[in-house]
């Protein structure tokens, strides 16, 4: 449909911030409605990306999961490694995706603490790769307007 | 029970309660204005007859919110106002303290305005504000270096905030943060959650002092004018006592470089900072020492920003505050955290 979320949001943004915020005597509603244009112009940037960066991220975290095989971890830390590592994101609606990449990063924290207390370069690099994904993870997730 | 609209009539109605010698007692220009997630703020023009003739004053009204985001003890916020009230730490003067719902339905107390001057941090990016930056930085860390220089029992601090011991601040801290973002967390923290490890497995060597602690001492956090001069440190809501080295961590936290390059809240670079913070307040900022506590306040920020997402989620605060700190300032912080433990 056209136009699109990401334009429809963009402009609404602009419309808060630029055009109503200002008009408003109230400073707390002022505020608000800067704050409010600052969201949209997220909510515009994020709605546009979100099922790309989820496929993305959901992808990247089970080659880790897959690599974790060889440790060995804990029985029941593997059990749910082979449940989470076979996904495919078929059902790309964003709650269907979120819910994965959820389970994924749950048990992505797991693995990481039990491959902190491994001795050995496979666990030192599998460390390492962890530690590699979670940077990437950061920047798909930031906005062009953040200052840090 | 439902609540009455917070009207100027009902505020002077209690005020004429706390001043036994003024008649003809009217509020008026009340507005709801920003002032932090966790108590709504108001300013207000107080107007009465007193024993000298007419009285005119600006006031701030900080009432709690109807669920909070933070817990905080609004009794503690107005003790930390009134202990440096007329010190080297310039804070507003606190009026009344009311902590029974009958005059206005919630909790709250009453302070004068301090006016005339700006607190936004983006305002300090610009003319006339950023001309004095270095100014405004250096005054900024040297009121941190008093507050840490202070001693919390001669304030008499030490009857409403427990004073931990040296060696138990930074696992009282850590503890209560976890716990926050074990209550709260909305979706797993992988980041946070390896700090909490590095950090449990790597502690910090005992406080050197115990000192009050502000709590969420930052830019956005004072009221400054134009020629690079403090007026006020505001939201205390925050303030314990514990670790010195726990506020300038956060005041050098990453999130808060509004200006995008590495100016510690958009003022001054970090060692910079530090020194004056060291020169002021008569201690040591051990590297190792600070680093920990940085890293602890990169817990400290993500606890309050998945606390945002879980009181808009949950629908007790709409907020777009809220959206803004659980999407940007979230994100900001893992950021910062990763760059701390060399990741980013």
């Amino acid at each position: 449909m056209t136009p699109n979320t990401r334009a429809i949001l963009m402009d609404l943004a602009q419309r808060m911030g630029g055009l109503y915020a200002p008009d408003l005597k109230s400073p707390y509603l002022a505020g608000s409605a800067g704050l409010t244009a600052a969201v949209l112009m997220m909510a515009a940037e994020e709605g546009d990306r979100t099922a790309h960066r989820l496929v993305e991220e959901n992808r990247a975290i089970r080659v880790l999961l897959n690599e974790a095989a060889g440790l060995p971890p804990p029985a029941d830390l593997a059990e749910r490694l082979r449940n989470l590592a076979g996904g495919d994101d078929s059902n790309l609606r964003i709650s269907a995706l979120q819910a994965v990449n959820d389970a994924l990063r749950d048990t992505l924290t797991d693995l990481h603490a039990f491959v902190e207390t491994q001795p050995g370069d496979s666990a030192a690099g599998l460390n390492a790769a962890i530690w590699s994904e979670l940077a990437a993870s950061t920047r798909r997730r930031a906005f062009a307007s953040a200052s840090f | 029970m439902a609540e009455e609209p917070l009207t100027p009539e009902r505020i002077a109605a209690y005020i004429t309660t706390r001043l036994a010698d003024a008649h003809d007692v009217e509020v008026d220009s009340l507005s709801r204005i920003t002032g932090g997630a966790s108590r709504e703020t108001y300013r207000l023009r107080l107007r009465y007859q007193g024993g000298d003739g007419a009285v005119e004053r600006r006031l701030i009204l900080r009432r709690d919110p109807p669920d909070s985001l933070i817990e905080t003890q609004r009794d503690v916020e107005f003790a930390a106002y009134r202990a440096f009230y007329g010190s080297a730490v310039p804070v507003p003067e606190m009026l009344w303290l009311e902590e029974d719902t009958g005059p206005l339905d919630r909790p709250f107390f009453i302070a004068e305005e301090i006016t005339g001057f700006e607190s936004s941090p983006t305002g300090l990016l610009s003319p006339p504000f950023s001309d004095h930056a270095e100014a405004l930085g250096t005054h900024k860390w040297t009121i941190l270096g008093e507050i840490s220089r202070a001693d919390p029992i001669a304030l008499g601090l030490d009857r409403l905030m427990p004073v931990p011991e040296p060696d138990g601040c930074w696992a009282r801290e850590l503890d209560y943060w976890e716990g926050v973002i074990d209550a709260d967390q909305i979706e797993p923290q992988p980041i946070i959650r390896a700090t909490i490890r590095w950090l449990r497995a790597n502690p910090p060597p005992p406080a050197q002092k115990i000192s009050v602690v502000h709590g969420d001492y930052r830019t956005g956090n004072f009221l400054y004018d134009k020629e690079g001069v403090i007026h006020g440190i505001l939201d205390w809501e925050m303030a314990h006592l514990g670790d010195p080295l726990e506020d300038l961590g956060w005041g050098l936290n990453r999130i808060w470089c509004w200006g995008g390059d590495d100016r510690r809240g958009g003022l001054l670079p970090r060692e910079q900072a530090i020194t004056i913070w060291e020169k002021a307040s008569g201690l040591k900022a051990d590297p190792a020492a600070l680093h920990w506590w940085e890293l602890f306040n990169c817990v400290k920020g993500q606890g309050i920003w998945v606390s945002s997402a879980k009181a808009w989620m949950d629908g007790q605060n709409r907020e777009p505050i809220l959206i803004f700190s659980a999407w940007r300032m979230l994100n900001m912080q893992d950021r910062a955290a990763l760059e701390l433990m060399g990741h980013l």
